[in-house]
């Protein structure tokens, strides 16, 4: 058992370093450098850079040294725990991610609330009522919740809170606390902006969700075990919830390792679109100027989050599960 | 439309396009657009006003006024009384329209770190000259006045008595001698002399006179100095522009305040030892940091706002600078407004859409102009107007052919024959182009400036080789030895490797549509039997792509190139940074010959020389080389204009009803800062 866990250990750390430097290599892949795309932008704003300075920026930035020597570079602030200059930002990488990451994880833990408040009852219902009314409607207003892009919901959603209710358009809170520092009446503000991102961002999870529980509960409904307890007289409620939904619920326990993750990137996109401070704009962002410390240390975070989480679930199962115990011990 | 529903199928429809961009938008645009009076788009250009200089001291103000929360801080005794902090000779304006009142926070989106242009646009009346609304006529700014004297080799500036930092210490002729000697002259700062403080590739130095006297001085007649001290160039850009992301240029900087990061005057242990305490490699990192006025809320500086906020947050915050040496000629020191705040949108959708509720008092970035017709319909509801600042320059969409292309040499050697080019010029259906993507605004036609600049080649150079002619085109390419198609009536290439397949290289992101652009002259060429493969890159790809003369055909704008000598780059490939027809013939030009590849062409050849002689000559005769550099390039199109002088980029302002003295137009131009040149110093909330 012990040996299982140090041996977890050891890969976690190596499949971390492989991550680290893949990231570096899929972030030096595209030709051209931050400098590039730095005047690239500036061009396309009306602005303009000479070649002078784009010299003196590459030397000052070290881009015109190879490629490995940058990773060398990287690594050493990286084991440092300094992970390097956020090169559009102008400051450091560990600041520019560490103020959106807690906005992240409060919107992600939002939309995974919703995503599970909406999806598990409707996905119970849709199995114990299977082929029903509601479960038709169920499905249907499911798929369509899988099927319409995100963004684009999220677009038709905002146009329509500022057309019909004159609603703030994007971002987490209203203009006149932005600067302000953190207080009740914030939080609060901050609670009055977070459904709407919230349920975009939950719906297409729930969408697939509802499926999986449907699944997962069929697959139960029929066995043994329930018309047993069916047949001692228990409430049918009773029945459902105590025994076939907990054995549902396994799936669930054994996906921590693609949420933890998901709490820190959120959905991309959507955090674009709704003009969200999170980490998922900033990564974009960071890949189109080829900031390749602040990509890197996102995707490394990343990395590190899903070996992490994987390694989580594993102890999970390793616990629930005797099979697996039996497993890991040949 | 029905009124009387919540909302119609097609306003949802809008909203969802909203998404998706311009280019479904453009496919709606047409019928939106139908419904309208076709002259709208021009109702909404107004007539071109702006600030005037009150230069005659007799009709100066006496006495002089001060916001009123300046006043407060005078009254705590936290800052001189506001006699003491404007110069003894102030720059007066009279504001366009009135004279304006004190306060409140003007509220912008800009779209991240890389956006200081967004700010540094609005603070640039820290340059030495400025030009005034038109555009045309050069004016002074932070310097008094000038002398240029007959021979050309020098420009004298002379700064105003009395005039400060924005800290309160003294503005000097110091300031410019320690960039001179210890910035620019500073190996480790600035490696290489800077084109724009050279004449013929000779250095320019520095003299001081006394202390509110500078002269430059050059080996050479210099006349275009005077233009390069008052454009947005690297010597006269002011320290807003150029010291900021690493820049070193800008002829001046607070030396009380930079001396303290210098080694010259700390020792170098000790300016690196500073640099490393605040997590910085070296001291040349630390000190371009340092005089950042994006980032260094401490930097003293000239400007009507410094940064309170700095850029790299989401919310980026300019307060007035309480040492601001302009004054209205009611002797109000300006600016009027006390705040501006731009707030962080990364997507430009956004942006568009609270710029449509009304979030925004004052947006004439990243407002696109496909979204015009939304524009139109909110903004009684929401109570902004929507102006058109149409730009000066020939063609927002610009097909740049490659001259240094040599990929495939059956596609080079079309690429630089010149009835070739012509053809696929006359074979573009630009009136089609301007209803669907410039919804009628903009001007169809050649790459030449508008005919209000005194560069123009004259009116006819708009039409040249610019008309849709598909029977001449044809028989030009017949002529040239292009005649054989194939069975879909697509022309064969010469040495029989099948159909002649030219690419043209898009970019994505752009203010206008370049890839739908591109889609839509591939349709046109289809009747001149040319076959192009329309290809979109990321930008910096794009870039990436031109820099190693990878590209055949180029789609980018020509703007700046109006005013040919201040930014030459998208007319002629002089500058390596940025060059679409070809980066070889830039670094050739560049180096005076001793790298790169001379272009083949001797009428480009005779282009880029007139244009290297042009620096020594005076400003008539300047205008005379610029008129005949146009006429050889909208001749042997080089590149191939579509449609322009539209408002497309910096031109669709949307402004809030509650704001004083908006121009109806403003100058739209790379040289005038937009909106620099209207004096932002003197816009104001009415109530």
């Amino acid at each position: 058992m012990l040996a299982y866990l140090v041996r977890r250990l050891i890969l976690a750390v190596l499949t971390i370093w492989a991550v680290s430097v893949l990231s570096f290599v899929i972030i030096k892949l595209p030709p051209g450098d931050y400098v590039t795309s730095y005047i690239a932008q500036m061009s396309m704003s009306g602005g303009y850079v000479s070649e002078q300075e784009a010299q003196t920026l590459r030397r000052e930035y070290g881009l015109d040294q190879p490629g490995y020597v940058q990773y060398v570079r990287w690594m050493k602030l990286v084991l440092h725990g300094r992970f390097g200059m956020a090169l559009e930002w102008k400051r450091p990488v560990v600041e520019v991610i560490g103020d959106r990451l807690w906005m992240t994880m409060v919107v992600s833990v939002a939309a995974i609330i919703i995503t599970w408040v909406l999806a598990l009852p409707i996905g119970i219902y849709s199995a114990v009522r299977q082929y029903s009314v509601g479960d038709y409607l169920a499905t249907f207003v499911g798929f369509i919740g899988l099927a319409v892009p995100s963004f684009m919901l999220a677009l038709v959603l905002m146009y329509l809170g500022f057309k019909l209710f004159n609603a703030n358009i994007g971002g987490l809170f209203s203009d006149r606390f932005l600067l302000a520092p953190w207080s009740l009446a914030k939080v609060w503000d901050l609670t009055k902006h977070m459904p709407l991102p919230a349920l975009i961002l939950g719906l297409a999870g729930t969408a697939q969700l509802i499926r999986i529980m449907r699944a997962n509960l069929l697959d139960e409904l029929g066995k043994p075990y329930v018309v047993t307890a069916r047949a001692r007289g228990l409430s049918e409620m009773r029945v459902i919830l105590k025994y076939p939904v907990r054995v549902a619920l396994n799936p669930f326990a054994s996906t921590i390792g693609y949420l933890l993750p998901y709490v820190v990137s959120g959905s991309i996109i959507v955090s674009l679109v709704l003009g969200l401070p999170t980490v998922g704009p900033l990564l974009l962002r960071a890949l189109i100027a080829q900031d390749m410390f602040l990509a890197g240390t996102i995707v490394l975070l990343l990395g590190v989050m899903t070996v992490v989480g994987t390694f989580l679930s594993d102890l999970l199962l390793l616990w629930i599960d005797p099979r697996i115990r039996l497993e890991g011990k040949q | 439309m029905d009124k009387r529903r919540g909302f119609t199928r097609r306003q949802l429809l809008r909203g969802a396009t909203l998404a998706t961009g311009g280019f479904i938008f453009a496919d709606l645009i047409p019928e939106a657009w139908a419904q309208t009076p076709p002259k709208l788009g021009a109702q909404l250009i107004g007539k071109l006003e702006g600030p005037e200089l009150i230069r005659d001291p007799a009709k100066w103000p006496k006495k002089f006024n001060e916001a009123p929360m300046l006043a407060e801080l005078v009254k705590q005794g936290k800052l001189p009384p506001v006699e003491q902090r404007v110069p003894q000779e102030p720059l007066v304006i009279k504001p366009v329209h009135e004279i304006g009142r004190y306060g409140g926070t003007l509220r912008r989106a800009f779209t991240g770190p890389g956006d200081s242009e967004n700010g540094n646009r609005w603070v640039s009346s820290d340059k030495l000259l400025f030009w005034d609304y038109t555009g045309n006529k050069v004016v002074p700014s932070v310097a008094k006045a000038w002398l240029l004297p007959p021979d050309g080799k020098s420009l004298t500036i002379y700064l105003r008595k009395g005039m400060k930092w924005s800290d309160g210490q003294s503005f000097t002729a110091n300031d410019f001698v320690f960039w001179y000697e210890d910035v620019f002259l500073n190996k480790d700062l600035v490696p290489t002399p800077h084109p724009d403080f050279t004449i013929n590739g000779k250095p320019g130095s520095l003299k001081k006179v006394d202390d509110t006297t500078v002269t430059f001085e050059f080996p050479e007649p210099n006349y275009l100095f005077l233009d390069i001290l008052a454009g947005s160039t690297s010597m006269g850009g002011g320290q807003a522009l150029w010291q900021m992301e690493g820049r070193t240029m800008g002829a001046y900087t607070p030396a009380h305040y930079v001396k303290q990061f210098h080694p010259k005057y700390i020792g170098k242990d000790e300016a690196d030892r500073k640099a490393k305490a605040a997590g910085f490699d070296n001291w040349v990192a630390y000190i371009k940091n340092r005089w950042d006025w994006r980032l260094n809320t401490e930097l003293p500086v000239l400007t009507p706002w410094k940064t309170a906020t700095p850029i790299n947050t989401p919310t980026w915050v300019l307060e007035r600078n309480p040492y601001f040496y302009e004054v209205d000629t009611a002797g109000n020191q300006l600016p009027y407004l006390d705040r501006i705040q731009l707030t962080l949108g990364e997507n430009l959708e956004v942006i568009n859409l609270r710029a449509i509720a009304g979030q925004y008092d004052l947006q004439e970035r990243h407002t696109a102009m496909t979204k015009i017709p939304v524009f139109l319909e909110n903004r009684d509801k929401v109570g902004y107007d929507l102006h058109l600042d149409p730009a000066l320059n020939g063609s927002d969409a610009t097909l740049h052919t490659n001259q240094a292309y040599d990929g495939d040499p059956e596609v080079a050697k079309w690429l630089q024959t010149t009835d070739f080019r012509r053809a696929l010029s006359m074979g573009i259906d630009r009136d089609q182009l301007n209803e669907t993507f410039w919804l009628g605004i903009g001007v169809p036609g050649s790459i030449a400036p508008s005919e209000s600049v005194p560069y123009s080649p004259g009116p006819e150079a708009r039409k040249k080789w610019a008309t849709l002619d598909v029977k001449q085109a044809s028989a030009l390419l017949d002529k040239i030895g292009l005649s054989k198609k194939d069975g879909e009536g697509y022309r064969l290439r010469s040495d029989g490797k099948g159909r002649l397949r030219i690419e043209l290289q898009t970019s994505a992101g752009a203010f206008i549509p370049h890839t739908q652009i591109g889609e839509m002259i591939k349709e046109h060429w289809k009747k001149i039997g040319i076959q192009a493969d329309v290809k979109e890159h990321e930008r910096s790809l794009f870039f990436t792509r031109v820099a190693s003369n990878q590209h055949q055909i180029a789609v980018w704008a020509n703007d700046g190139s109006e005013v040919l000598y201040l930014f030459p780059r998208h007319a002629l490939p002089v500058d390596p940074a940025e060059c679409n027809l070809g980066r070889p013939i830039a670094v050739w030009y560049a180096s005076g010959g001793t790298q790169g590849k001379a272009p083949k062409d001797p009428q480009l050849l005779r282009a880029l020389e007139m244009f290297r002689s042009a620096g020594g000559k005076k400003v008539q005769e300047r205008y005379k080389i610029a008129q005949e550099i146009w006429t050889i390039l909208v001749d042997q199109v080089y590149s191939i204009g579509t449609v322009g002088q539209s408002p497309a980029t910096m031109g669709v302002r949307v402004v809030s009803r509650k704001m004083g003295n908006i121009p109806t137009r403003e100058i739209n131009a790379q040289h005038c800062r937009t909106p620099g040149s209207s004096q932002p110093s003197t816009f104001y909330f009415k109530a």
